[in-house]
């Protein structure tokens, strides 16, 4: 979001019991819990930005009200998403692990390839990104998804830089500007996103 | 509803369908998985509906590099159209609530495909059998009344049990019987709504606990076995092989990840 101006054009928002706001009428931008952005220099292309869960009895809704029940066929989708790596199945022990690390899953109709490996069984994903990805292979839209493990519970430089090979993928590419200085770009971000969490301070 | 993979709907007119509760111990399930992967059954669609938990993984039955990276969702059809075979696998549980309404447009779909009939395989808590049941062989049958009609005199020749009619309300000692499935999931409603529409629909189970249910699922296709002959011995001089079960290649790791060497 960085590299190009985006416009914010519009928004879902819900309420289950892992919500924070109680209020769900009056939301501002910084409550709504799934942004959607528009990009000024192409239209065609959109962001969401979801900070919220969506329960599993939600998530059809969302997609209906996101994607309509008409799916669109000339449209692709990419979906990044985290997860613990305690989540990961593996014959090794996962404290072995290099994380954080990249897994991809694609839809039949999705032709590039990956910037990682794809996602072994026995793993599986669920929550929003599943119902994403099932929503694409059923209707046959090209979609990817790119998911990191990572052994921290919150936001830090190392597990974002992860996804820096899907910056360079064909999907995204050409949204994103000064790839060798986005290790610079990002922490400048970090540091104003972060918390100060010392509690000896 | 059901989605084809490719662009024309599948004729399934007088298909046996196939299709697991999510039940005890996931018995059905896991059964269903041996049936495609032995079969090595072609996916034909999806049945896609707001009524599971979605989840995505790649192929579950992969055998090689080059098909280990087709998508598979929560529900998905498959079909072996020589043997007029089609199979339904569920991957995730019922969101609360939907589990009614997920029966209702199955068999919506089983009546509008003209499937000719209907099996489930499913489980139910071994904790629940009563003494007679203990003391029996642990699978069990059940047949709708349209069913009864065109499968009886062979499960008959079978010498399988019928499931039992238990007190409704176990606590009364005054209670009128009926069938109930504890632990069968959709199985009871499953096969309620089949009687009331009339679909001919039969019932497998088998009385299990939670556990490693890999061997429950293997006598629960070779009890299946036994009525459609889905899979023959592979010599025809041994008369007590195993039968050539595929595993599916997801099936590692179940009881999860590597341990890590300093817990010893």
């Amino acid at each position: 979001m960085n590299s190009g101006v985006w416009k914010e054009v519009g928004c879902a928002k819900l309420w289950n019991e892992w919500c924070r706001t109680m209020d769900t009428v009056h939301l501002s931008p910084t409550d709504a819990f799934c942004v959607f952005y528009q990009l000024k220099s192409d239209p065609s292309v959109f962001l969401c930005q979801c900070s919220c869960y969506i329960a599993e009895d939600q998530q059809f809704q969302w997609l209906e009200k996101v994607f309509g029940s008409q799916p669109r066929k000339n449209m692709q989708v990419t979906v990044l998403t985290c997860r613990h790596v305690t989540e990961y199945k593996t014959s090794e022990s996962t404290c072995s692990l290099p994380s954080p690390f990249l897994r991809a899953l694609k839809t039949q109709k999705f032709k590039d390839c990956a910037c990682c490996p794809l996602l072994e069984q026995p793993n599986i994903v669920h929550d929003l990104p599943a119902a994403v990805l099932s929503y694409c292979q059923v209707w046959k839209i090209p979609a990817v998804l790119y998911l990191c493990y990572t052994d921290v519970m919150k936001l830090d430089l190392v597990t974002v830089e992860a996804f820096k090979p899907v910056l360079s993928s064909s999907g995204l590419k050409c949204l994103v500007k000064n790839i060798p200085e986005s290790t610079e770009i990002l922490k400048k971000l970090m540091t104003t996103n972060e918390i100060q969490s010392n509690i000896y301070t | 509803m059901f989605v084809p993979c490719g662009e024309s709907v599948p004729d399934l007119t007088n298909f046996t369908l196939l299709m697991p509760a999510v039940s005890v111990g996931n018995v059905g399930q896991l059964a269903i998985d041996l049936i495609i992967s032995t079969l090595n059954m072609s996916k034909i669609g999806y049945f896609y509906t707001d009524c599971l938990v979605p989840m995505v993984g790649n192929n579950p039955y992969a055998t090689a590099e080059e098909n280990s990276d087709e998508l598979s969702i929560n529900t998905e059809v498959y079909a072996l159209p020589s043997r007029k075979l089609v199979v339904l696998q569920l991957r995730s549980i019922f969101i609360k609530y939907k589990s009614k309404s997920f029966c209702e447009k199955l068999l919506a779909w089983v009546k509008s495909s003209s499937c000719a009939r209907i099996i489930v395989l499913s489980s139910s808590h071994s904790y629940h059998r009563n003494d007679v049941q203990l003391r029996s062989t642990p699978f069990r049958y059940l047949l709708t009344p349209s069913m009864q009609k065109s499968v009886q005199n062979k499960i008959k020749s079978l010498n399988w049990l019928e499931m039992e009619k238990s007190k409704c309300i176990p606590e009364m000692s005054d209670s009128e019987f009926c069938i109930r499935i504890p632990g069968g999931g959709i199985t009871k409603t499953l096969y309620d709504e089949s009687c009331s529409k009339e679909i001919q629909m039969a019932v497998l189970l088998k009385f299990v606990s939670e556990g490693d249910n890999i061997p429950d699922a293997v006598s629960l296709v070779e009890y299946l076995n036994e009525w459609l002959q889905i899979v023959k011995p592979s010599s025809n001089n041994c008369t007590a092989c195993a039968l050539p079960w595929k595993i599916p290649s997801s099936w590692r790791l179940l009881f999860g990840s590597g341990l890590p060497p300093a817990l010893f």
